[in-house]
Protein backbone atom coordinates (compact mmCIF):
# COMPACT_ATOMS: atom_id res chain seq x y z
CA UNK A 1 0.00 0.00 0.00
CA UNK A 2 1.88 3.66 -1.33
CA UNK A 3 1.64 6.23 1.64
CA UNK A 4 1.23 8.85 -1.39
CA UNK A 5 -2.04 10.07 -2.99
CA UNK A 6 -3.16 12.28 -5.61
CA UNK A 7 -3.60 14.80 -2.75
CA UNK A 8 0.11 14.64 -1.15
CA UNK A 9 1.17 18.44 -1.13
CA UNK A 10 4.48 19.79 -2.06
CA UNK A 11 6.83 19.82 0.91
CA UNK A 12 5.31 17.47 2.82
CA UNK A 13 7.75 15.32 4.93
CA UNK A 14 8.51 11.75 5.81
CA UNK A 15 10.50 9.45 7.22
CA UNK A 16 11.79 6.08 7.14
CA UNK A 17 12.62 3.24 9.46
CA UNK A 18 15.89 4.44 11.61
CA UNK A 19 18.79 2.25 11.25
CA UNK A 20 21.30 1.32 12.99
CA UNK A 21 25.21 0.10 11.38
CA UNK A 22 26.16 -2.45 13.06
CA UNK A 23 29.29 -4.22 12.91
CA UNK A 24 27.57 -7.08 12.00
CA UNK A 25 25.30 -5.51 9.81
CA UNK A 26 28.32 -4.19 7.80
CA UNK A 27 29.72 -7.49 7.63
CA UNK A 28 26.58 -9.33 6.17
CA UNK A 29 26.29 -6.46 3.73
CA UNK A 30 30.17 -6.64 2.28
CA UNK A 31 31.90 -9.22 3.91
CA UNK A 32 30.49 -11.79 1.38
CA UNK A 33 28.52 -14.58 2.31
CA UNK A 34 28.48 -15.55 5.88
CA UNK A 35 28.98 -19.03 5.08
CA UNK A 36 32.09 -19.01 3.28
CA UNK A 37 35.79 -19.70 4.60
CA UNK A 38 37.38 -16.59 6.14
CA UNK A 39 34.61 -13.99 6.12
CA UNK A 40 34.09 -11.58 6.46
CA UNK A 41 36.36 -10.24 3.66
CA UNK A 42 38.61 -7.88 4.54
CA UNK A 43 37.40 -4.57 2.47
CA UNK A 44 37.54 -1.11 3.34
CA UNK A 45 33.63 -1.50 4.43
CA UNK A 46 34.62 -3.86 6.76
CA UNK A 47 38.17 -3.97 8.18
CA UNK A 48 39.70 -0.77 9.86
CA UNK A 49 43.11 -1.28 8.90
CA UNK A 50 42.19 -2.29 5.70
CA UNK A 51 40.14 1.09 5.17
CA UNK A 52 43.36 3.40 6.49
CA UNK A 53 45.85 1.72 4.13
CA UNK A 54 43.80 3.23 1.22
CA UNK A 55 43.98 6.11 2.74
CA UNK A 56 40.03 6.37 4.64
CA UNK A 57 40.42 7.59 8.23
CA UNK A 58 38.02 4.39 9.61
CA UNK A 59 36.25 2.18 7.67
CA UNK A 60 33.22 3.47 5.10
CA UNK A 61 29.96 1.12 4.91
CA UNK A 62 28.98 0.55 1.68
CA UNK A 63 26.73 3.58 0.17
CA UNK A 64 25.09 1.03 -1.16
CA UNK A 65 23.76 -0.25 2.02
CA UNK A 66 21.91 3.47 2.86
CA UNK A 67 21.13 4.01 -0.52
CA UNK A 68 18.88 0.60 0.34
CA UNK A 69 17.40 2.70 2.51
CA UNK A 70 16.13 5.25 0.79
CA UNK A 71 14.95 2.58 -1.91
CA UNK A 72 12.56 1.06 1.42
CA UNK A 73 11.09 4.60 1.68
CA UNK A 74 10.51 4.77 -1.91
CA UNK A 75 8.83 1.71 -2.20
CA UNK A 76 6.74 2.51 1.62
CA UNK A 77 5.64 5.98 -0.77
CA UNK A 78 5.37 4.96 -3.63
CA UNK A 79 4.02 0.88 -3.62
CA UNK A 80 6.11 -1.67 -5.20
CA UNK A 81 5.55 -0.75 -9.03
CA UNK A 82 8.65 1.31 -7.51
CA UNK A 83 10.90 -1.12 -8.95
CA UNK A 84 9.01 -0.92 -11.86
CA UNK A 85 9.53 2.92 -12.97
CA UNK A 86 11.63 4.16 -10.08
CA UNK A 87 14.69 6.55 -10.63
CA UNK A 88 17.24 8.09 -7.95
CA UNK A 89 19.92 10.11 -8.41
CA UNK A 90 22.21 10.17 -5.02
CA UNK A 91 25.25 11.83 -4.05
CA UNK A 92 27.37 10.19 -1.31
CA UNK A 93 28.89 13.39 0.71
CA UNK A 94 29.86 11.80 3.83
CA UNK A 95 31.39 8.39 5.89
CA UNK A 96 29.03 6.09 7.55
CA UNK A 97 30.96 4.29 9.95
CA UNK A 98 29.83 1.30 12.65
CA UNK A 99 27.16 2.82 15.60
CA UNK A 100 26.08 5.67 13.54
CA UNK A 101 22.35 5.52 13.04
CA UNK A 102 20.39 6.77 10.14
CA UNK A 103 17.43 7.85 8.83
CA UNK A 104 16.06 8.10 5.49
CA UNK A 105 13.62 11.08 4.75
CA UNK A 106 12.26 12.63 2.23
CA UNK A 107 10.18 15.92 0.65
CA UNK A 108 8.07 16.84 -1.95
CA UNK A 109 9.58 18.71 -3.95
CA UNK A 110 7.58 18.93 -7.11
CA UNK A 111 4.44 17.17 -8.75
CA UNK A 112 2.69 16.99 -11.73
CA UNK A 113 -0.32 15.71 -13.85
CA UNK A 114 0.25 13.45 -16.09
CA UNK A 115 -1.93 11.14 -18.82
CA UNK A 116 -0.81 8.15 -17.35
CA UNK A 117 -1.07 9.57 -13.06
CA UNK A 118 1.15 11.77 -11.15
CA UNK A 119 4.63 12.51 -11.30
CA UNK A 120 6.54 13.40 -7.97
CA UNK A 121 9.80 14.14 -7.23
CA UNK A 122 11.28 14.08 -4.05
CA UNK A 123 14.34 14.94 -2.26
CA UNK A 124 15.62 12.56 -0.55
CA UNK A 125 18.87 11.85 2.33
CA UNK A 126 19.58 10.15 5.00
CA UNK A 127 20.95 11.90 8.30
CA UNK A 128 22.93 10.45 10.83
CA UNK A 129 22.97 11.06 14.76
CA UNK A 130 24.50 14.27 14.65
CA UNK A 131 21.47 15.14 12.41
CA UNK A 132 24.44 15.53 9.32
CA UNK A 133 23.68 14.69 5.76
CA UNK A 134 25.96 11.58 4.93
CA UNK A 135 23.52 11.32 0.97
CA UNK A 136 21.36 13.54 -0.61
CA UNK A 137 19.79 13.25 -4.07
CA UNK A 138 16.50 13.32 -5.86
CA UNK A 139 13.89 10.20 -6.41
CA UNK A 140 10.94 9.95 -9.30
CA UNK A 141 7.97 8.57 -8.84
CA UNK A 142 4.15 7.86 -9.98
CA UNK A 143 1.00 7.58 -8.13
CA UNK A 144 -1.28 5.93 -10.41
CA UNK B 1 36.41 -6.58 -22.94
CA UNK B 2 39.52 -5.52 -21.53
CA UNK B 3 40.27 -7.77 -18.72
CA UNK B 4 44.03 -6.88 -18.58
CA UNK B 5 43.70 -2.97 -17.57
CA UNK B 6 43.78 -1.83 -13.89
CA UNK B 7 39.95 -1.11 -13.16
CA UNK B 8 40.58 3.30 -12.87
CA UNK B 9 42.69 2.97 -16.12
CA UNK B 10 39.77 1.59 -17.95
CA UNK B 11 39.14 4.52 -20.71
CA UNK B 12 35.74 5.76 -22.11
CA UNK B 13 34.02 2.71 -24.02
CA UNK B 14 36.02 -0.30 -22.29
CA UNK B 15 34.03 -2.60 -20.17
CA UNK B 16 34.49 -4.57 -17.06
CA UNK B 17 34.17 -8.61 -17.66
CA UNK B 18 30.70 -9.15 -17.20
CA UNK B 19 29.49 -10.55 -13.75
CA UNK B 20 26.98 -13.52 -12.85
CA UNK B 21 25.28 -14.03 -9.66
CA UNK B 22 22.64 -16.50 -8.59
CA UNK B 23 20.84 -15.18 -5.82
CA UNK B 24 19.34 -17.76 -3.35
CA UNK B 25 16.68 -17.19 -0.51
CA UNK B 26 19.63 -17.18 2.09
CA UNK B 27 21.49 -14.85 0.04
CA UNK B 28 18.61 -12.54 -0.26
CA UNK B 29 18.10 -13.25 3.51
CA UNK B 30 21.49 -12.32 4.22
CA UNK B 31 21.06 -9.06 3.18
CA UNK B 32 17.68 -7.96 4.71
CA UNK B 33 19.54 -8.61 7.98
CA UNK B 34 21.77 -6.30 6.97
CA UNK B 35 19.57 -3.43 6.15
CA UNK B 36 16.87 -4.30 8.46
CA UNK B 37 13.92 -4.81 5.90
CA UNK B 38 12.07 -7.99 6.62
CA UNK B 39 9.09 -6.90 4.21
CA UNK B 40 7.25 -10.34 3.13
CA UNK B 41 7.75 -9.03 -0.68
CA UNK B 42 11.34 -10.25 -0.03
CA UNK B 43 10.77 -13.68 2.06
CA UNK B 44 7.98 -15.58 0.62
CA UNK B 45 4.88 -15.19 -2.75
CA UNK B 46 2.58 -12.03 -2.11
CA UNK B 47 0.22 -10.44 -4.64
CA UNK B 48 3.37 -8.47 -5.54
CA UNK B 49 4.36 -12.07 -7.11
CA UNK B 50 7.07 -14.34 -6.06
CA UNK B 51 9.96 -13.12 -3.59
CA UNK B 52 11.88 -10.14 -4.60
CA UNK B 53 15.55 -9.63 -4.06
CA UNK B 54 16.18 -6.58 -2.01
CA UNK B 55 17.07 -3.86 -3.96
CA UNK B 56 20.16 -3.12 -2.14
CA UNK B 57 21.75 -6.30 -2.64
CA UNK B 58 20.99 -5.85 -6.68
CA UNK B 59 22.87 -2.55 -6.12
CA UNK B 60 25.62 -3.77 -4.06
CA UNK B 61 26.36 -6.70 -6.37
CA UNK B 62 26.47 -4.47 -9.26
CA UNK B 63 29.28 -2.13 -8.47
CA UNK B 64 32.02 -1.96 -10.77
CA UNK B 65 34.03 -3.69 -7.73
CA UNK B 66 32.22 -7.17 -8.55
CA UNK B 67 33.28 -7.57 -11.66
CA UNK B 68 35.84 -10.59 -12.34
CA UNK B 69 38.29 -8.28 -14.09
CA UNK B 70 38.03 -5.10 -11.52
CA UNK B 71 41.25 -4.62 -9.66
CA UNK B 72 43.15 -2.24 -8.44
CA UNK B 73 47.24 -1.87 -6.71
CA UNK B 74 48.05 -2.49 -3.16
CA UNK B 75 46.38 0.33 -0.98
CA UNK B 76 44.00 1.83 -3.76
CA UNK B 77 40.31 1.24 -3.16
CA UNK B 78 37.09 2.37 -5.53
CA UNK B 79 35.21 4.75 -3.22
CA UNK B 80 31.33 5.57 -4.64
CA UNK B 81 30.86 9.66 -5.31
CA UNK B 82 27.43 9.52 -6.69
CA UNK B 83 24.45 7.30 -8.15
CA UNK B 84 21.78 7.22 -11.17
CA UNK B 85 19.24 4.52 -10.81
CA UNK B 86 16.72 3.89 -13.05
CA UNK B 87 14.35 0.38 -11.43
CA UNK B 88 12.73 -0.86 -14.33
CA UNK B 89 11.56 -4.74 -12.90
CA UNK B 90 11.81 -6.33 -9.84
CA UNK B 91 14.56 -8.77 -9.44
CA UNK B 92 13.13 -12.23 -8.29
CA UNK B 93 14.59 -14.84 -5.97
CA UNK B 94 16.33 -18.02 -7.61
CA UNK B 95 16.98 -16.75 -10.42
CA UNK B 96 20.64 -16.05 -12.22
CA UNK B 97 21.39 -12.26 -12.96
CA UNK B 98 23.99 -10.83 -15.46
CA UNK B 99 25.85 -7.50 -14.44
CA UNK B 100 27.33 -5.55 -17.48
CA UNK B 101 29.31 -2.38 -17.19
CA UNK B 102 30.59 0.03 -19.54
CA UNK B 103 32.81 3.32 -18.70
CA UNK B 104 30.95 6.55 -20.33
CA UNK B 105 33.34 8.90 -18.56
CA UNK B 106 37.00 9.73 -16.93
CA UNK B 107 37.69 13.26 -15.38
CA UNK B 108 39.44 14.52 -12.89
CA UNK B 109 38.31 17.00 -10.05
CA UNK B 110 40.23 19.26 -7.36
CA UNK B 111 43.04 16.62 -8.31
CA UNK B 112 41.12 13.06 -7.80
CA UNK B 113 40.35 11.05 -10.65
CA UNK B 114 36.72 9.98 -11.69
CA UNK B 115 35.15 7.24 -13.60
CA UNK B 116 31.72 6.76 -14.71
CA UNK B 117 30.11 3.67 -15.63
CA UNK B 118 27.01 2.50 -16.82
CA UNK B 119 26.00 -0.75 -15.46
CA UNK B 120 22.92 -2.73 -16.17
CA UNK B 121 21.29 -5.96 -14.99
CA UNK B 122 19.40 -8.87 -16.75
CA UNK B 123 17.94 -11.64 -15.45
CA UNK B 124 18.11 -15.33 -16.85
CA UNK B 125 15.30 -14.76 -18.80
CA UNK B 126 16.35 -11.51 -20.30
CA UNK B 127 14.41 -9.32 -18.22
CA UNK B 128 15.92 -5.70 -17.49
CA UNK B 129 16.05 -5.20 -14.11
CA UNK B 130 17.77 -1.47 -13.33
CA UNK B 131 20.42 0.14 -15.05
CA UNK B 132 22.78 2.61 -12.89
CA UNK B 133 25.17 5.25 -13.62
CA UNK B 134 28.10 4.99 -10.89
CA UNK B 135 30.37 7.30 -10.42
CA UNK B 136 33.96 6.13 -8.44
CA UNK B 137 36.61 7.96 -7.16
CA UNK B 138 40.03 6.14 -6.61
CA UNK B 139 41.74 6.80 -3.63
CA UNK B 140 45.26 5.57 -2.31
CA UNK B 141 47.00 5.51 1.22
CA UNK B 142 51.10 5.63 1.59
CA UNK B 143 53.48 2.90 1.32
Amino acid sequence: MAILTNDTSQGCEFSGSLKTVTEERVWLFSGGLRQDPGWPKKNIHTDLEFAKSCGLPTRAASAAMFEGYLTELMIDLFGVNWLKEGKMSLKFIAIVDVGDKLLPKAVVQSKEAEDSGVRFVMEVWCENQHGNKVVVGTATGWVR
Amino acid sequence: MTEQKRADQLAVGETFKTYELHITPEFNQQFLEAVEDYQPRYLQETEDGPPIVHPALLINHSNITRSPSFYLLPRMAAVHAKEEVEYLNPGRVDKTFRVSWKVTDVYEKRGRPYQVAEALIVDEDGVEILRRTITDTFISGKE
